[in-house]
């Protein structure tokens, strides 16, 4: 893992900090944290992270808004719960790093990570058609990454792709979808008004 | 048998794609066990473990409260789903409503903008759980007309079946979260060996492998070596993305690794089918697995439908 690098000009900004403790779910918990590394020690994918969570929950408190949220680690949880489960102080840390995720979005902190080129896909899907389209949000993502890369992925995956039309796992026509999908965008769209009614995007500002 | 009891059945994406042959296999055995389901009607995706990314934390639990607000129009039954994913997402949201008055409400003025509404009066309850608690192993045991003698069964839970829920009041407090039983119980009550298997609960990298396959294929690896090396015949789960993930990644593996795995991967409910003496394709759906379960296939044959 390595040392953290300067942010923008503001490298600390308690105000995140707190936002975090108080919008985040499962923040409540956070200033508990004794950096036992209890979480970085269970995650399955630690050291394939830039810092892991528990270097990620201390720069949290730090109030490293820009480095937290530029970091490789929010997009790398499997969510596997580990470190939620065996957190001596119970913290959810697998909810602190799924929140992350949102406001690193939001912010525009992370326009091309795959997790977050990977949700608009999916994000897509369960707007359009109220379920999820495996073949839909795969093609999507790969195309994500650049034409070129697209069609390498898609030809890449041909032989699965047709071992699961053939299995029946994966149908060839269209999507599977809601009945009421007006109904599911109004819904959706209430949401996000509430959401920006109430403030709650708005991380450290 | 006894009477059966009826549940409110939230079948999720998967189970009209990559994870058809859970669905196909659980509707199968069901009625034998006394579970009646009954499907949500119109029912939504619950957002999975990326939705929030792009949707936001409050987007993502509307998903499940429409899904929770048109299960209790059906009535009070409990609602029961096999996914992993479906079942963190729904239980979860229905806990926070029940225990969070700013996410009642914030959710029931969602749901407004359709005319619907949920309190938070219902269960939701996995699919495992309900076969722990509701159905037991002699209910199963009693099922068996067709034992799986000699059957070799790595028993992989995973980790969102059982975390954080299983050892919960609200999630039944049917098994652990590091060491869960009910797996190798089901593997034994259908008569198969249930091996002595390590990464139980080990990560398969969830949604990571679908687009950081690099990162997680030696996390997939960890799953596949043990059970061959323990003489499995086949690995058995209860989640549709572990299905997904440990099946589909072995020939990358095989590739990255210079290995040569290739052991089926088959769900709880497609075992059972079989040892209840069922169809293997119409029931037991093994002809949608992509690396045939080839023993167990000859185990039902010999069972006759």
């Amino acid at each position: 893992m390595s040392a953290i690098a300067a942010a923008d000009g503001r490298k600390y900004d308690l105000h995140f900090a707190r936002w975090v403790y108080q919008n985040v779910d499962g923040g409540d918990r956070l200033p508990l944290c004794m950096q036992c590394g209890m979480c970085s020690g269970s995650c399955p994918l630690g050291t394939a992270m830039d810092y892991g969570p528990r270097k990620l929950l201390m720069m949290i408190r730090a109030g490293m808004k820009a480095a937290v949220l530029a970091s490789d680690t929010i997009w790398n949880c499997t969510q596997c719960y580990n470190s939620w489960l065996r957190c001596p102080r119970q913290i959810r840390v697998t909810s602190i790093l799924q929140g992350l995720a949102t406001v690193a979005v939001k912010e525009g902190y992370a326009p091309k990570r795959p997790t977050a080129r990977f949700s608009r896909a999916f994000w897509f899907s369960v707007t359009h058609f109220g379920r999820t389209d495996e073949r839909l949000v795969t093609a999507f993502y790969y195309f994500s990454c650049g034409f070129k890369e697209g069609i390498q992925r898609a030809l890449a995956n041909l032989p699965i792709a047709r071992r699961m039309v053939k299995g029946k796992r994966m149908h060839l026509g269209a999507p599977h979808r809601v009945r009421r999908t007006a109904d599911l965008r109004a819904i959706l769209t209430k949401a996000e008004e509430i959401e920006t009614r109430e403030k709650v995007s708005e991380a450290g500002r | 048998m006894s009477a059966s009891k009826k549940y409110t059945y939230y079948p999720g994406c998967s189970s009209l794609g990559s994870a058809t042959h859970l669905d196909r296999s659980l509707r199968a055995v069901a009625p034998k066990l006394g579970i009646e389901l009954k499907e949500i009607d119109d029912w939504n995706c619950c957002g999975a473990s990326v939705g929030h990314v792009e949707g936001g934390a409050l987007p993502q639990t509307v998903l499940s409260g429409r899904n929770l607000a048109k299960a209790r129009q059906q009535g009070a039954n409990d609602v029961i789903t096999a996914c992993a994913a479906c079942y963190l997402n729904t239980h979860g949201v229905n806990e926070k409503i029940n225990n969070d008055v700013r996410t009642k409400r914030r959710v029931n003025e969602a749901l407004g903008a359709a005319d619907l509404s949920y309190d938070g009066d219902l269960k939701v309850r996995h699919a495992c759980e309900v076969l722990v608690n509701d159905v037991g192993m002699d209910k199963l045991k009693e099922q068996v007309t067709n034992p799986l003698t000699g059957l070799k069964v790595a028993g992989y839970v995973g980790c969102q079946t059982v975390r954080p829920f299983a050892a919960t009041a609200g999630g039944g407090n049917y098994d652990t979260c590091d060491q869960p039983q009910f797996l190798d119980n089901f593997i034994k009550a259908c008569g198969a060996e249930a091996l002595d298997y390590d990464p139980k609960t080990s990560c398969c990298g969830g949604s990571v492998s679908v687009y950081s396959p690099d990162k997680t294929l030696p996390l997939i690896k960890k799953i596949v070596e043990p059970a061959v090396d323990a003489g499995a015949d086949v690995i058995a789960t209860p989640c549709p993305l572990c299905q997904q993930n440990v099946e589909m990644y072995q020939d990358a593996i095989n590739k990255k690794f210079g290995t040569n795995f290739n052991i089926p991967v088959v769900f709880y409910s497609q075992l059972m089918a079989v040892a209840f003496g069922m169809d293997a394709n119409r029931d037991a759906a093994l002809d949608r697995n992509m690396i045939k379960p080839l023993k167990l296939a000859e185990l039902a044959k010999k069972g006759g439908a």
